[in-house]
């Protein structure tokens, strides 16, 4: 079991541009083996999403539930994936994957084990004994994907985690996360501003608004799997979703434009 | 898959060829080895001069056969171990101190505004200045000078240190603590492997902190060693002693820093690459 229940959830920073509502009352449910894509302007608060579900930061109001229990802290039933791969220069790339083992306490023997399999699943066992700085973009931000596995998360939250690539990688590496989440089953929240991204991967994608801090749309997407981002099907729901977001952003803008604000 | 992967090795292979490396690399140590025969001749020829009387300017000949005689005695054997001895005791003590202490400020604001402060101040302070008051407190021994090398060195571990800490990618640090990294093991697995190119910035910084801070108080404290050996040359109006001793101490702050150092920076460049 891995359902994430957010109630009323609610989360504020205080900047120097003043007070920024990134979350606002917001409830969530997601399911166990749901593949959630959030979209919306950038600063909308998508990831404070992420990281109040990872357990890096703490809500202001609400409650975030795993299973019922309370998410007090980083935990390995939940691992945060970045946009960017945020690898340790010190390690190889075996040792990176390996890490979270290591920080588990598991025996050397088993760790290696599992780091190898899990380098044998995202096309890496090649590169086992290299350092990071020798790998490209691609190779790194998977070694990054491997090393979030190797703890076997209930869920999976991802940032961004493609942004950062040029699009014939991350066209492979859609590919190559769509068919781990399938031969997983794994939870995954997914946050892009790439609405096509989104309806590629997701089983429902969610619009955040721009600065009130809710989720203002829902789309389920039922289109079959494995998906393309050419496909004539999701090119059109992506379109709907584009306009939508469009209208978020303008309404923000306008909205900037008030004394109230 | 692995094909795909193959461009970013090839790239790191494309570095200009290890022939043309070396033959630079020669040349690099002509020039040198032309230079200080250069100087060598140039001392020989002022001395031979007598332009300066020969108790104040020692010809090369000399010192060379001041060195060998020192050397052959084992009284130069026994002023380098004596040096050695405290330097080692001494850095040993920074290094300990020194680096958990960085990595601690790097983290602590509280522990950063009042010790990384007081550091910072200390640092100010040539640390043979502490020798007056470290003879006051633990009499004209080994403590004292132990303690004027510690206090030359400690400081500039802690801040370089601490300030490789503060540059690190916040983001690696959450993805540390993602995976589970927390308490002790977030210093010893994350931090410390972290900042380890600063940390050695930092210990190299202090190696150097510290043997000039010991040559100094072996200087003003007579006792075995090579910085007495150096009082006593002057002592004995012994210009060859005095000049070898100098050349010596080079020679070991050199041989030292490469021992030490040079293998922590192969390992890092290979880690980090060589881009950083």
């Amino acid at each position: 079991m891995a359902e994430l229940k957010l109630t009323a959830v609610s989360k504020s920073f205080n900047t120097q541009a003043g007070v920024i509502t990134a979350l606002s009352c917001v409830d969530l449910t997601i399911k166990e083996g749901e593949f959630l894509c959030v979209v919306g302007p950038s600063g909308c608060g998508k990831s404070t999403l992420l990281n109040l579900i990872a357990g890096l930061e703490f809500p202001d109001q609400g409650r975030l539930l795993l299973d019922d229990s309370e998410i007090t802290g980083p935990a390995a039933d939940r691992v945060l994936i970045f946009q960017e791969p945020a690898l340790f220069p010190w390690l190889s790339v075996i040792d990176n994957v390996a890490f979270g083992l290591k920080m588990q306490g598991g025996a050397k023997q088993h760790r290696t084990a599992r780091a190898m399999e899990l380098l044998d699943l995202v096309h890496l066992s090649a590169f086992r004994s290299s350092w990071i700085h020798q790998l490209s973009g691609g190779m790194r931000q998977r070694v990054a994907l491997a090393r979030a596995l190797a703890l076997e998360p209930a869920v999976l939250l991802m940032d961004e985690p493609f942004a950062a690539l040029d699009a014939q990688t991350r066209d492979m590496l859609h590919e190559e996360l769509e068919m781990l989440w399938q031969k997983t089953g794994k939870t995954i929240v997914f946050i892009t501003h790439n609405v096509r991204e989104a309806v590629r991967l997701g089983t429902r994608v969610l619009l955040m608004s721009a600065d009130s801090g809710k989720f203002v749309k829902e789309y389920p997407i039922n289109l079959p799997r494995n998906r393309h981002l050419e496909d004539v099907e999701l090119v059109k729901i992506a379109s709907v979703i584009r306009d939508d977001l469009k209208e978020v952003v303008a309404t923000a803008s306008g909205r900037k434009g008030c004394p109230n604000g | 898959m692995a094909k795909r992967g193959n461009p970013a090795i090839s790239r790191a292979h494309a570095l200009p060829s290890y022939s043309r490396k070396n033959s630079s690399r020669v040349q690099t140590i002509g020039i040198r080895l032309l230079f200080f025969t250069f100087l060598f001749i140039l001392w020989q020829t002022l001395f031979a001069l007598k332009i300066w009387n020969e108790m104040l300017f020692p010809g090369p000949l000399e010192v060379i056969t001041t060195a060998v005689a020192v050397l052959q005695d084992g009284s130069m054997a026994t002023a380098v171990l004596a040096s050695l001895k405290r330097l080692i005791t001494g850095y040993g003590i920074s290094v300990a101190v020194g680096i958990p202490l960085g990595l601690i400020m790097g983290r602590n604001r509280l522990i950063d505004e009042t010790f990384g402060t007081l550091a910072l101040g200390l640092q100010a302070l040539p640390s043979i200045c502490w020798l007056p008051l470290a003879i006051l407190w633990f009499g004209l021994n080994e403590i004292a000078i132990c303690f004027v090398v510690i206090m030359g060195s400690v400081m500039a571990i802690s801040l370089a240190v601490r300030d490789g800490v503060r540059g690190l990618s916040p983001l690696l640090l959450r993805a540390a603590r993602v995976l589970g990294a927390d308490g002790a093991s977030f210093y010893i697995h994350v931090l410390f492997p972290a900042a380890l190119p600063s940390v050695v910035t930092g210990a190299r910084l202090g190696w150097s902190f510290a043997w000039r801070s010991l040559m100094a108080a072996e200087l003003l404290y007579g006792t075995v060693g090579l910085g007495s050996t150096l009082s006593m040359g002057r002592e004995l109006h012994d210009m060859g002693l005095v000049v070898a001793t100098m050349l010596i101490i080079i020679a070991i702050g050199l041989i030292a820093d490469r021992l030490l150092f040079g293998g922590m920076d192969t390992l890092i460049r290979a880690r980090w690459g060589t881009e950083r």
